[in-house]
């Protein structure tokens, strides 16, 4: 026991290092990811046969498609054929995370829409409203409130699935736990440490949502 | 005020209402019955276009209503409306919900419309309600308050769409209530109602609707002491 806990004190700066680096790009990817997201959510219910058909084309490209092969594309594929596109780990990291998580956070702003009740744009309507003063004002704020805890499982998921970064030679918190197991081959301490990490973060995570969901839902 | 003329809707292949005439003046208050599926409540809803008709002609205050969102808008801040469902806002208070179409459209300042809201929720009797959310009040307030939020546009008429069909019985009189007031101080109404109380005593006109198409409009003492049309008869015969 005090054998590893000394081999973790030497080697956790390092862990904590690459874990500093996967909450970056989990940041970027939550909160570009969010951005895009609700656009194309918004796109996916808009009236407007053109903005929903390219939605729903984005969402069924991203979605059927796995976020390792988005990685490789950005960082390897693109680069090959456009050399001047060629992009440092990170940013090709945080451009596959948004985009990924745009997809999945589309649908769920589209769902949380669809969940409003009809009565409630037809009364903002018949006050005299605009359909974009209605879902400005009166629906996407109840929207919003509904996103939440799927949000929050879509965050979750976006720190743990940051992990395939390390295939692009990011030092994520998993590379770094592997760089450190090259040199030391200990993969039970290394791992075990790794995990503790990742679900220290997804905790946090979880806590801030719930947080914020507690208070933008006074009103329920 | 309002004139409606061939009226048609269909929703799919269902015909529901069959061209429909109907002219209210102004400061009259009509009155609809009729069996549920009768197209009442959607021929309410062709008034201020939250559904459109297929064909035929609404003309409110001398002018046609016109299937274009700007000019929609505008002219649904003329006409109040009010819902089974209350649909009141639940993530705004009730001042917010009353003045939110007022402050956002231009009509008043936000000190204008709050104090315009407090007179109206002083007249509905829930002045003290001012700053609790929908969540916490009865049907009857809820839908109380919703009348309060539709007035505060100003509107030159208000359509009651089954204004307490969702309501405790024990909470249909305090809405009804507001309702007769309105009427006595003239504001030009279509009730959509199953509340023949209310039709007798507060109605200049009532019209019993089935299948489609007005069957019967007279005094509500003509449709409800002398029905010449045996639909009708038939109808208010169920009732009693």
């Amino acid at each position: 026991m005090n054998e590893f806990l000394s081999f973790a004190v030497t080697y956790l700066p390092y862990l904590l290092k690459g874990a500093l680096v996967t909450i970056e790009i989990a940041v970027v990817g939550v909160i570009f990811g969010s951005i895009l997201g609700i656009f194309v959510g918004l796109g996916r219910v808009s009236k407007n046969p053109l903005l929903s058909q390219i939605s729903r084309f984005y969402i069924w490209v991203i979605r059927g498609t796995p976020l390792l092969l988005h990685l490789f594309i950005i960082h390897f594929a693109i680069p090959s054929v456009f050399p001047s596109l060629t992009m440092p780990p990170f940013v090709s990291a945080c451009i596959a995370l948004s985009i990924n998580a745009a997809a999945y956070i589309a649908e769920i702003a589209r769902g949380a829409i669809q969940s409003i009740d009809k009565g409630q744009m037809e009364a903002a309507r018949s006050l005299g409203l605009s359909s974009r003063q209605a879902m400005r004002r009166v629906i996407i704020p109840q929207a919003f409130r509904r996103m939440l805890p799927p949000l929050g499982n879509e965050f979750i998921a976006l720190i743990k699935e940051s992990s395939l970064v390390s295939t692009i030679a990011l030092y994520d918190l998993l590379r770094t736990g592997q760089q450190i197991i090259s040199s030391t081959y200990r993969y039970m301490e290394v791992f075990f440490l790794v995990g503790i990490i990742y679900l220290f973060l997804t905790t946090i995570m979880s806590f801030v949502v719930r947080k914020i969901e507690n208070k933008v839902g006074a009103y329920e | 005020m309002i004139s409606c003329e061939n009226v048609v809707k269909s929703f799919n292949r269902l015909e529901v209402l069959k061209g429909i005439d109907l002219d209210v003046s102004a400061g009259e208050v009509v009155v609809m019955i009729g069996p549920s599926g009768s197209g009442k409540s959607t021929f309410l809803r062709c008034m201020n276009h939250l559904e459109t008709p297929d064909s035929g002609t609404i003309t409110i205050n001398g002018s046609v209503v016109e299937p274009k969102e700007s000019s929609l808008n505008k002219l649904r801040q003329d006409i109040g409306m009010v819902f089974q469902q209350f649909n009141l806002f639940p993530h705004m208070t009730v001042m917010e919900n009353i003045i939110e179409a007022p402050v956002l459209l231009k009509k008043m300042t936000k000190d204008q419309a709050k104090k315009k809201a407090m007179e109206l929720l002083k007249k509905v009797g829930l002045s003290e309600k001012a700053d609790e959310y929908p969540n916490r009040l009865s049907g009857g307030q809820k839908q109380r308050v919703a009348i309060a939020r539709a007035l505060a546009m100003e509107p030159k008429v208000m359509l009651f769409d089954e204004p307490t069909s969702a309501l405790d019985p024990e909470l249909v009189g305090e809405v009804l209530a507001v309702m007769k007031q309105l009427a006595k101080e003239g504001m030009t109404m279509v009730v959509v109602t199953h509340e023949m109380g209310f039709a007798k005593d507060v109605a200049d006109r009532v019209l019993f609707m089935d299948g489609g198409v007005i069957v019967e409009a007279g005094s509500p003492e003509d449709i409800f002491e002398h029905p010449k049309n045996e639909r009708t008869k038939e109808f208010l015969g169920h009732l009693k």
